[in-house]
């Protein structure tokens, strides 16, 4: 839409650029950056309850903030803010204080390079990111790899046995399945010709990926729930044999954080999923955009990825760690291999 | 060699750690302590040690008059209650040379039923919650709040029934119970039979049951396990078949196998009896006498004559039974309380040698004990 | 593979929810419901056998004009037997289960507290069970 483009257009350049105190808007956007993505995963965490309810015939929240309980995650981190604050005496002090701030940096970090839209203005392309790179999905890649670290950091920094055996299932979890995530992206930016992510979305604007492409869907979504730790690959943090996993000595606000780091990772991962599979914000396969910005294209189809995440978690049960190694090294990695294979026989046939 | 209790003998060695599934911890359903020696993921030694939750029931008994130890009996193990009431009440009634009424029998094998129903719908709530699947916990409970309430209607009280009287019961069934019952219970058992195809047929669920703590029919025979864990294994053990009480010997029910003795066939025995009892309950309401449902009088003090019973019964976890010694007063002399969930326990920890820590929970929780019943 | 899972999971988003909105809506109390004791003064003759059968000592004869029985309400278990062997059928049973009191005095009912009737059945949350 015409206004939509001026009214951005004004924003990025005319506002943020030679204004005086440009510097300063600059970052108070930048902020505004940092609370939108807030606001998804505060988002995530209430649609998580409320569906997850519907599933298990029961209702989520509904005391706090009228009759659906929208309120109720303001209520639950002014209670973790109040807490006590317990590091234990056998904790190795500055790994489990960084590891929750490790875990957040690798989200923020992630977050500097997704595209939320793609304009033309005065005859130019110009994308809504934080920053353009041309290497975006191998520095996501990359980022998110930061995510297992802290998780280990958190594990053997808490001195207690439980933690300890959280953070080992995570490093043997991730150690097979950072190489299928990695080779089917790769197969689908063989396929754009590029790797900056921005490209990859302009190449779907006839059919989206996941109809050219569906194994590298289907790989991906598997490591990418692997990858951020959701159910039927949570074992890391299983409440039933280790207590909590790396979380265990976590109280008050640090475990506020580390779980919102969390669900932090699945709301980008479900933001990737978006735009590298389902289209972005080019709106229907082949209808286009219906005269409707594409945000919120982009918008709806990561709330359905969201919503389907949360359906596993209430469908299916928790895998042992050896069969997700086995999972990972014997029937990912082959299938990931495949998928390069299809995408070379794509490039040949089509040019 | 012999079936034998393991104990942890050496202290770990630098690529091991011992582990303490403690007193407290989420798995489990009362206070017992598992000490594992773990060398990576796989357990290499296994302690069970029980009695922190001993509340020296059996002495208790012995300063309580029989009337008295009747709602006392309900607390031996919560879920089963009605199983306790009723094989305490069947031992008084022997010493006492009394018969219950016609129509009390067949309330007693109503109560019963239902009691197997709610207590089986809980046991494998636990444990699919300790093989992570959080979702059929609730379905579980929320199929078993239905028959609950209907163990409600008769009784009075949702968890400690104390329902049976020498010689009879203490309420009878309230008007329009036998449509209420019918309607519930065939929504229950058609819930069922859906969760029990779902279970068998999710792979992820198979891979983690299938093959996994194994128990075989001679080590469970030994043991003096029954129940479930024994019919799991291809044993056909019911005592309801082989020394029919109340009115078992009238109805027509099929003793439910499984041949692999494994978590799976565990849990599908106890899903396949719950719709059996569904049968029995139903054959119950069609043929039950009418009549009076307890004696004329129920006198508060009773003398039993000096000597000694001992009674059993079919409990969801096994074979329960009453030894009870009498010497004339109003007061037993020595009571004892055989659990089924003893026996349970103890051939837990040398199943778990050599299996994964993820198995620990699948197969403590398959085994479905009762901590309370465990220590008395 | 596991699409049954999603199926039935997908089938349960349409049902009700079975939550109760406790304390806003009661629930359905059946009639055999064992809650706090009603004593009826006219019948009572202060036999004592309730005393004798309750298996926790919680009843107490007293002295109020004629001897009467006492509750403890924080010892009691709600299990009926003095209401099944009252001879004269003094004792019945009500729905009320809303017992708390702010100090141990509180939980101690005299027999006049127990023979009028309480707060739950002036207010109407005694549900009714009625199919």
């Amino acid at each position: 839409m015409v206004i939509y483009d001026d009214i951005m257009y004004w924003l990025v350049f005319i506002f943020a650029e030679s204004h005086p105190y440009s510097d300063w808007i600059r970052g108070i956007l930048g902020g505004l950056v940092i609370g939108a993505v807030f606001g998804g995963a505060l988002v995530m965490v209430y649609l998580e309850r409320k569906f997850l309810g519907d599933i298990q015939s029961r209702i989520g929240p509904n005391r706090v903030g009228g009759r659906y309980g929208v309120l109720q995650l303001i209520a639950d981190a002014i209670k973790l803010f109040t807490k006590e604050d317990i590091i234990p005496a056998n904790a190795d002090k500055w790994l489990f204080i960084g590891a929750p701030i490790v875990a957040l940096t690798s989200g923020f970090l992630m977050v500097a390079v997704l595209p939320f839209d793609y304009l033309l203005i005065n005859g130019s392309y110009y994308a809504v990111n934080v920053t353009r790179m041309d290497i975006s999905i191998l520095y996501l890649e990359a980022v998110s790899g930061l995510a297992v670290f802290a998780i280990f950091m958190a594990g053997w920094g808490s001195g207690s046995k439980y933690s300890m055996l959280g953070g080992f299932r995570n490093i043997a979890k991730m150690i097979g399945y950072e190489i299928p995530l990695g080779v089917s992206i790769i197969s689908v930016a063989i396929m754009a010709q590029s790797l900056d992510i921005v490209e990859i979305v302009e190449a779907q604007d006839f059919l989206w990926n996941i109809m050219i492409h569906p194994l590298a869907f289907i790989v991906f979504g598997i490591c990418l729930v692997a990858d951020v730790g959701r159910i039927p690959f949570d074992q890391t943090e299983s409440e039933e044999e280790i207590i909590a996993g790396w979380a265990t000595e976590y109280s008050g606000m640090r475990w506020g954080l580390a779980f919102f780091a969390e669900y932090l990772h699945a709301v980008v991962g479900s933001f990737m999923v978006a735009l590298i599979f389902l289209g972005g914000w080019n709106g229907l396969p082949i209808v286009g955009n219906l005269y409707i910005p594409g945000i919120f294209w982009l918008i709806i189809k990561t709330i359905m990825v969201i919503m389907f995440f949360i359906w596993t978690r209430g469908a299916l049960p928790r895998y042992r760690i050896d069969q997700v190694v086995d999972l990972g090294w014997k029937c990912l990695l082959p299938l990931s291999l495949l998928c390069l294979v299809w995408s070379t026989i794509i490039g040949l046939v089509f040019g | 060699m012999t079936h034998e209790n393991t104990q942890i003998t050496s202290p770990p060695s630098p690529s091991e750690i011992l582990l303490h599934l403690g007193p407290q911890h989420p798995l489990q359903p009362g206070p017992f302590l598992l000490d594992l020696k773990i060398e990576g993921e796989t357990i290499r030694e296994a302690e069970l040690k029980i009695g922190y939750i001993h509340k020296g029931m059996e002495k208790v008994f012995e300063d309580r008059t029989y009337i008295q130890i009747m709602p006392l009996t309900d607390r031996i193990c919560y879920l089963a209650s009605n199983a306790n009431n009723d094989v305490y009440c069947r031992a008084v009634e022997e010493l006492l040379g009394i018969e219950p009424t016609p129509r009390a029998k067949y309330l007693r094998v109503i109560t019963n039923e239902l009691n197997r129903i709610q207590s089986h719908l809980l046991g494998i709530g636990e444990y699919t919650t300790d093989v992570g699947f959080l979702t059929m916990f609730i379905y579980m409970v929320r199929e078993r709040e239905s028959i609950v309430s209907l163990l409600e209607a008769i009784t009075g009280s949702r968890l400690n029934h104390n329902y049976a009287r020498f010689g009879g019961v203490a309420n009878d069934l309230p008007p329009n119970y036998k449509s209420m019952a019918l309607k519930t219970l065939g929504e229950v058992g058609k819930l069922v039979k859906s969760h029990d195809e779902m279970m068998s047929s999710d792979s992820i669920y198979l891979k983690r049951t299938k093959g996994v703590g194994v128990l075989t029919d001679k080590v469970a025979s030994e043991l003096g396990v029954a129940g479930p864990p024994l019919r799991a294994t291809g044993v056909e053990y019911d005592l309801r078949r082989i020394e029919p009480y109340l009115v078992y010997d009238d109805l027509d029910f099929k003793v439910i196998t499984q041949q692999d003795g494994d978590v799976f066939s565990r849990v599908k025995v106890r899903l396949l009896e719950i719709q059996e009892s569904i049968y029995i309950i139903e054959q119950c309401l069609d043929q039950m006498p009418s009549g009076p449902y307890k004696q004329h009088v129920t006198p508060y003090i009773t003398r039993p004559k000096v000597g000694e019973v001992y009674t059993r019964i079919e409990d969801p976890r096994g074979e329960l039974a009453m030894y009870l010694v009498s010497d004339g007063s109003n007061k037993p002399y020595r009571f004892r309380i055989r659990g089924p969930a003893f026996a349970t326990a103890q051939a837990l920890p040398p199943l778990l040698i050599g299996t994964y820590m993820a198995d620990v929970a699948a197969i403590a929780a398959s085994m479905d004990s009762c901590t309370s019943e465990v220590d008395r | 593979m596991v699409l049954k899972n999603y199926l039935l999971t997908l089938r349960n988003v349409y049902t009700k929810s079975v939550t109760r909105l406790y304390p806003e809506e009661i629930m359905e109390l059946p009639d055999a419901f064992r809650g706090q004791q009603h004593l009826d003064m006219d019948k009572c003759v202060g036999c004592g056998i309730c005393s004798q059968v309750c298996p926790n000592n919680v009843i107490e004869i007293v002295k109020s004009g004629k001897w009467y029985p006492q509750f403890d309400n924080g010892h009691c278990l709600f299990c009926g037997l003095c209401i099944d062997f009252c001879p004269n059928g003094a004792l019945s049973m009500t729905k009320h289960f809303e017992l708390c009191s702010w100090d141990r005095q509180g939980t101690i009912y005299r027999p006049e507290q127990l023979s009028v009737p309480n707060k739950a059945e002036l207010e109407g949350r005694t549900g009714g069970y009625t199919k």
